[in-house]
């Protein structure tokens, strides 16, 4: 989901004439993969320090820009089995389903729906979706010497006017993301705990700070695996349906 | 002894997945009803779901239900419901048993399962193989399992969905001497003896055809079967005392209908239509609608619109209990927000000409396991009002689940 994230996140680059474009091009290079899995856990940190922990198994096919994911609540019981699918497309926003157990009912998220905070987390709907590098625009704002600050601005239709980016300059891996709408500064991510497993640097915790709500979520990734063979009837609105 | 060793391997696989919940509910009404003196309903409900996948392929889902009472809507007997033809809710019952085999772009499902249709909140006019138990209460209600086969379809954008029902599940209705069976005042003095229900033998089918498209979905779908919601059969028992036996009977029902989402900038229409139609001499035939539209905005969640109906043809007899044509001709909105990770608020209601029904729902999470969920639901109108009926009915509730 670091990729996932990175987002809206995901987009990447090399240091060639410090084309930030370029740069965000060889981060998604670098992160490639055919297929990832991993089970999640998620710490909900809201006013008073009152912690909600929460896990899901997110299970994705494809690569950048034109995947499809599907992310499983395992924990706690009362949103077991709450699941969503998402198709992400190179030229346009993602189609996103949820599925709820509970009613036996699948509910597509609406474009202008993505904003909301997807099930009490501090992620919305839009930062589990994966966008093509084409559906940006970046500036290179500054060398910050370990690191490059890349503004990125979406043409599509989106919760942010523009993010900025922190990408390392020896591995290519996001830092940090900070996502501003109109109003000001919305959510900061961090990228934490970096570590390598198929060859991949892969942020094994992401912090999600939601400024507005003054509420944070920390996504710690178990049981990491890239390349698993599965299978595009995987992805569809029946597996939604099949899983408990 | 074997059978527990093959039981406790399953259970410890990975490939078998559970959970459920012990839910008790108590309802307060302030007010008593011509036919219910009581103030306080009980109820307590263990459900647990189990699902087992013992290949890629073939998945095993189970649910069960055990439950009890206060107020004798829960029967008293140590019977395992399969079928769901009661009267009154079974004490243990088996929601969900079937197996789903999974190839390629088909999918088939056989056993007691849950299917929905529709696209709507409001009320589905096409949802029609999805009983639902009014038991307890007409504005509040769950859904019952159905005994089919289902085979899905799937390619691409399009989803085409075959169901066959041979064994009739009937919706629950609410019990003759109970509040939420509302009777005129003109039964005053007579006596209501339940008679039970004629359930109908033959077997139900539908088909449902869905297409997605890139910025709108639609379905049409046809359903040939029964009515899930009973009309009354009355004949005078005896004149000295006036008793009158009910029974509950099933027309025929077949079903042409629609419906469609379409995401505008603003927010999302949906909309879901259904003729009825049915061969049974006396009953009714009629359109329902639905249009509706819906927003996420940041921690909100906003719904609002409008049921219509429209009748074809009068029912022969006044006698029937039709929460769906009752709940037409209302203006429905419904809100929710989600305060933080563990808390979230939701208010409901409904407006009709002559009735309207609001409720307001408080719900906590605290650690892994519990959630407490207070409400209150309040109901004002006239009597000849379909909600109006229920205006002795307004009621606060106190839920406490254990989630496991």
């Amino acid at each position: 989901m670091s990729r996932v994230l990175a987002v809206t996140l995901a987009l990447a680059g090399c240091a060639w004439a410090q084309d930030p474009r370029q740069i965000i091009i060889e981060v998604q290079k670098r992160q490639h993969s055919d297929s990832q899995r991993y089970e999640g856990t998620l710490e909900v940190i809201g006013g008073g320090n009152k912690v909600a922990t929460k896990s899901w198994i997110f299970q994705r096919m494809g690569s950048f820009g034109n995947s499809k994911s599907v992310l499983r609540f395992t924990a706690p019981a009362d949103v077991k089995g709450v699941a969503l699918l998402i198709v992400n497309h190179p030229d346009r926003a993602s189609d996103q389903w949820m599925w709820t157990p509970s009613i036996g009912r699948d509910r597509r998220i609406a474009l202008q729906d993505r904003s909301t905070r997807f099930f009490g987390t501090d992620f919305s709907f839009e930062d589990l979706e994966e966008r093509d590098v084409d559906q940006f625009d970046f500036k290179l704002l500054a060398d910050e010497g370990v690191a490059w600050k890349i503004e990125s601005k979406p043409r599509k239709k989106s919760q942010y006017a523009y993010s900025y980016f922190w990408i390392k300059k020896d591995n290519y891996t996001f830092v940090k993301v900070e996502a501003y709408d109109s109003k000001g500064l919305v959510r900061v991510i961090d990228y934490k705990d970096y570590k390598q497993s198929a060859g991949i640097w892969t942020a094994h915790t992401t912090e999600v700070f939601d400024m507005r709500r003054n509420s944070r979520t920390i996504l710690k990734y178990g049981k990491l695996e890239y390349n698993l063979p599965f299978k595009d009837d995987e992805f569809t609105l029946q597996a939604l349906r099949r899983g408990l | 002894m074997m059978h527990a060793a093959a039981l406790a391997a399953m259970l410890l696989a990975q490939d078998f997945s559970q959970r459920g919940f012990v839910e008790n509910r108590t309802l307060v009404y302030p007010q008593t009803a011509p036919n219910d003196s009581g103030h306080v309903v009980n109820e307590t409900l263990l459900r647990w779901d189990a699902s087992y996948q013992p290949k890629p392929w073939l998945t095993f889902s189970g649910s069960f239900d055990a439950r009890t009472d206060s107020h004798r809507q829960v029967a008293r007997t140590w019977d395992v419901d399969v079928n769901g033809q009661n009267i009154l809710r079974p004490a243990f019952s088996i929601r969900r048993m079937s197996a789903t085999l999974h190839r390629g772009k088909f999918t088939a499902e056989v056993g007691r399962q849950f299917i929905r249709w529709g696209k709507t909140d409001i009320l589905n006019p096409t949802d029609r193989f999805a009983p639902k138990d009014y038991l307890s209460s007409v504005v509040d209600t769950d859904f019952l399992g159905v005994t089919a086969a289902r085979v899905t379809y799937e390619a691409g954008a399009d989803t085409i969905d075959m169901v066959w029902q041979p064994i009739f599940t009937p919706s629950r209705t609410p019990l003759l001497n109970q509040r939420w069976t509302s009777l005129p005042p003109q039964a005053a003095g007579i006596a209501l003896l339940d008679q039970g229900a004629r359930y109908p033998g033959g077997s139900q089918q539908g088909v449902r055809w869905n297409h997605v498209a890139r910025g709108y979905e639609y379905s049409l779908s046809f359903f040939d079967g029964f009515q899930n919601l009973p009309s009354f059969d009355a004949t005078l028992a005896s004149s000295l005392p006036p008793q009158v036996a009910l029974l509950r009977t099933y027309p025929r029902l077949r079903l042409y209908g629609g419906d469609f989402a379409v995401p505008l900038s603003w927010f999302t229409v949906k909309s879901e239509a259904a003729y009825l139609t049915s061969s049974t001499p006396g009953a009714e035939e009629y359109a329902l609608y639905v249009v509706q539209v819906e927003r996420l905005v940041r921690e909100w969640s906003f719904m609002g619109g409008y049921a219509g109906s429209v009748t074809t043809r009068d029912p022969a007899s006044p006698l029937q209990f039709a929460p769906d044509r009752g709940i037409a001709r209302s203006f429905v909105g419904r809100a929710g927000l989600t305060i933080d990770a563990n808390r979230s608020l939701a208010i409901e209601t409904a407006i009709r000409a002559a009735g309207s029904f609001v409720r307001f729902e408080y719900s906590q999470a605290t650690g892994k396991h519990w959630r407490t969920t207070a409400g209150i639901a309040w109901i004002r109108g006239d009597m000849q009002d379909f909600l109006g009926q229920y205006n002795r009915n307004s009621y606060a509730s106190l839920a406490i689940r254990y989630s496991f």
